[in-house]
């Protein structure tokens, strides 16, 4: 049987799973802990064989995920046992498939039948993604605070969401995608793939 | 015309044509050893999927380009390889092969094959058609 995490260790493992590589500062950024705490964190799962910190950057190993797999069937039980939860985790996947279609338009537009980059040059069209992905956003608040009731950490997701859109409504508009930053697409991502683990579920392809 | 060993969706128009021997990566331990290498743009990097998240470590670090066996340009992974702009051809399929992906009815033999035929080829993309991506000898 794999032993599992206690919960700082869990935190840290996991952001750094989500992440796939990342620093002490990154990952301070999303857990309460300050970049010393997070450091020694990453030192001693390293230790333990379930990260390598190499260059001033951690990435998880193989043990990371059936050990980050076991830790969260039983410290998130309550929450797999939650109907609420449950109800809008079957909504969250359609909320999904939109936002992957909606993030695909803002980097792409159909010109003639044919995808070409999107060159950002028409307003009105990027306005337009821009609203579809708050609206999306907005979706998930119910979803969140029902994983918050359990666990307080999720209700972070809300927090950078709300950063992230505000950074966009002031132009800085590499916060929608931007992939080395904490975009909308960024913060999707790993709340999918958190939301995943929390609750035992494989990605669908 | 050069001989194309795969096709598939191509995930955005692209002139770059990147070329290198491909290299095939089963889990975030393969990632981590490329990386760690120091020889991650010698490769065109294989995976299975649009599930593999693995990958974006080598994308972030300089991936020169990407093969996956199934997905969809409208995945994770293909929004990450337009952001990182790494020509990528996904859910590809051998020409010389009848077999193909299906979404939930796909067995392993399926890419089993593509991996033994591809893993270690020299190989280039050519991500110029705005929808097939192809994948030809080098």
């Amino acid at each position: 049987m794999t032993t599992t995490l206690a919960k700082p260790d869990y935190d840290v493992l996991n952001v750094l799973a989500l992440k796939k590589m990342a620093g002490a500062p990154a990952i301070a950024a999303v857990v309460e802990l300050s970049p010393d705490d997070v450091e020694e964190r990453l030192a001693s799962l390293a230790a333990g064989g379930l990260a390598v910190v190499a260059g001033g950057a951690a990435l998880p190993t193989d043990e990371a995920e059936p050990r980050l797999a076991a830790t969260a069937a039983e410290i998130y039980a309550g929450v797999r046992g939650d109907d609420d939860v449950l109800a809008l985790v079957e909504q969250f996947e359609k909320t999904n498939a939109a936002l992957l279609t909606t993030m695909s338009s803002w980097q792409q537009v159909d010109v003639g039948g044919r995808k070409v980059a999107n060159d950002h040059t028409d307003a009105a069209y990027d306005g337009k993604v821009i609203s579809r992905l708050e609206r999306l956003v907005g979706r998930l608040d119910g979803l969140i605070a029902a994983l918050a009731r359990h666990d307080a950490r999720f209700a972070t997701y809300a927090t950078r969401f709300a950063t992230a859109l505000a950074g966009i409504d002031d132009g800085d508009h590499d916060l929608v995608s931007s992939p080395t930053r904490d975009s909308i697409h960024t913060v999707w991502f790993e709340f999918h793939e958190d939301l995943l683990r929390t609750l035992g579920r494989e990605r669908a392809e | 015309m050069a001989d194309v060993l795969a096709e598939g969706y191509n995930v955005f128009d692209t002139k770059k044509s990147p070329s290198g021997t491909v290299k095939y990566l089963e889990s975030p331990a393969d990632v981590i050893g490329l990386i760690q290498s120091g020889k991650l743009a010698e490769h065109i990097l294989l995976v299975r999927g649009g599930t593999t998240t693995f990958l974006a470590p080598a994308l972030s670090m300089g991936a020169i380009g990407v093969i996956t066996m199934s997905g969809a340009p409208e995945s994770h992974l293909g929004i990450l390889s337009r952001e990182f702009q790494t020509p990528c051809v996904m859910t590809a399929h051998l020409t010389n092969s009848d077999s193909r992906y299906v979404v939930g009815s796909t067995d392993e033999a399926h890419f089993v094959e593509i991996a033994r035929e591809l893993d270690g080829k020299k190989v280039r993309l050519d991500c110029t058609d705005d929808e097939v991506g192809r994948v030809v000898a080098d």
